[in-house]
């Protein structure tokens, strides 16, 4: 079951556990230069405010409503990550799996194969919650990944259409697997805590308004290896949501409400003095990238292509304040920044 | 010879209702006269006497209007009050006419299910054809 609560997709499976609970939100952030740099990984802003698609009828597409789901706004050529929040179980507080796929217009970003219901291994086509906290793009190279960017959908940029040579589907598509209760309980046999701490248009716009991720520059971070067995993963209890995008320039005639303001540059963030991250776990194995992404051009290399300007201030950083977080310690360390 | 007066009392909607309020004032007037039954019938705009026939479980009848200000007057949930008198705010009422069928069958499904487990209503993302 998904819920919408306070713009974030909270997954709870009480058929399989009582605290198999996941949150998913969609950070706000700024675009990292898509230069050939690698670079760490930038802050979030916040959550991208998320609403029913059901709750606009009339004001979407109408195959929004066929697809179900929510909606969230972006500017042309902003940047998004996905934050994986998991709740501590009264088992130790530690926090219960979930195997999460994700794609961006029906292509998976880990793997670049087109979108299938399952988990598969060889290539892993998943995340694990408990090793992986945040997704901030496209799986190019074993610790490597392309920044989602946002480009209209249509325009050739999105990872979809470069793949596929289609502009069907845009958006973001998400399906999370519980692990087997048994499987849980075996791993992590804790004695139960006393206290168990359970935290948790008027007129129709058509695809001019509709977006799609694109890959952007380059960042540091891994995709972690699933530790435990194909397995053990529920199969029979998923749950699934798609995700579309609308141009943050129509959000207010879509809902009537105003879209986040405009980001910043990654130069005035850095110029601020303001922190950069990266993430250390020391016991996960990370996958190689999948040739498919690596084989994109990121949205500046498009641009160039077709004599567009896709991009605005993209120059080149170097990122001054990095903050480490381990896994062990990122208990109260929060990926966030402010300005 | 020994008469025996026995009081027949009627347990209709109208002394439920007039016993309950008529006890609520009582209990206030005992530490503030502002509650004397020619008070309250002042603040809420009507005649002691007619107070005094609602209190009695007579076969009057006060307005939800009025009802709703007793309520505030006495501190007590005015959709509590309504409910004691037979009625049900005007609010509520249209909410139900609108879906009448789903309404019924909600408040039919939740009836004895204890207070603690009617905590919330989840409202889902709705996952279609994609």
């Amino acid at each position: 079951m998904i819920e919408l609560k306070e713009d974030a997709l909270v997954f709870s499976f009480p058929a399989v556990h009582p605290e198999a609970r996941l949150k998913i939100t969609f950070q706000r952030t700024f675009r990292i230069p898509d230069d050939d740099k690698e670079y760490p990984l930038p802050p979030g802003f916040g959550a991208f405010p998320l609403r029913h698609v059901d709750d606009y009828a009339g004001k979407v597409p109408q195959r929004w409503i066929e697809r179900g789901g929510v909606l969230l706004p972006m500017y042309q050529s902003e940047a998004l990550w996905l934050d994986f929040m998991s709740y501590p179980t009264s088992y130790g507080r530690h926090a219960y799996p979930f195997a999460i796929k994700v794609a961006t217009g029906k292509i998976n970003a880990v793997t670049g194969d087109s979108w299938s219901e399952g988990l598969n291994r060889s290539p892993q086509d998943y995340m694990v919650s408990t090793e992986q906290p945040w997704l901030d793009g496209y799986c190019v190279e074993k610790g490597v990944i392309r920044q989602f960017v946002a480009m209209p959908l249509g325009a050739g940029y999105s990872a979809e259409e470069q793949i596929t040579g289609e502009a069907e589907h845009g958006g973001i598509q998400i399906a999370v697997y519980p692990m087997k209760r048994e499987a849980f309980e075996n791993y992590f046999y804790f004695p139960k805590l006393e206290e168990a701490i359970l935290v948790f248009g008027p007129s129709v716009c058509e695809s001019c308004s509709e977006m799609g991720l694109s890959p952007g520059g380059r960042m540091r971070q891994e995709i972690y290896k699933d530790p435990f067995k194909l397995d053990d993963w529920d199969m029979e209890n998923t749950s699934r949501c798609f995700v579309h995008i609308a141009n943050s320039m129509v959000w207010r005639s879509i809902t009537g409400d105003d879209p986040p303001t405009v980001p910043l540059t990654a130069k005035d963030y850095n110029d601020g003095g303001l922190p950069w991250f990266d993430y250390y776990n020391k016991d996960g194995k990370a996958l190689s990238g999948s040739q498919k992404l690596d084989q994109m051009k990121s949205v500046a290399q498009k641009g160039k292509e077709k004599g567009d300007v896709p991009l605005p201030e993209n120059e080149s950083v170097t990122p001054d304040h990095i903050i480490k977080m381990r896994k062990s310690l990122m208990r109260d360390q929060v990926r966030e920044g402010h300005f | 010879m020994t008469t025996y007066i026995v009081d027949y009392i009627v347990y209709n909607m109208e002394t439920i209702f007039g016993q309950y309020i008529r006890g609520r004032r009582e209990e206030l007037r005992k530490k503030d006269r502002s509650f004397s039954l020619r008070q309250v019938a002042g603040k809420i705009g009507i005649e002691p006497s007619f107070l005094s026939r609602v209190e009695r479980g007579e076969p009057t009848s006060l307005s939800e209007e009025k009802i709703i200000a007793l309520a505030g007057v006495l501190g007590e949930d005015p959709d509590v009050l309504l409910a004691l008198s037979g009625k049900v705010s005007t609010d509520i009422q249209d909410v139900i006419r609108k879906r009448p069928k789903l309404f019924a069958q909600l408040i039919r499904d939740l009836k004895d299910l204890p207070d603690h487990a009617v905590l919330r209503i989840v409202r889902e993302v709705r996952d279609g054809d994609w």
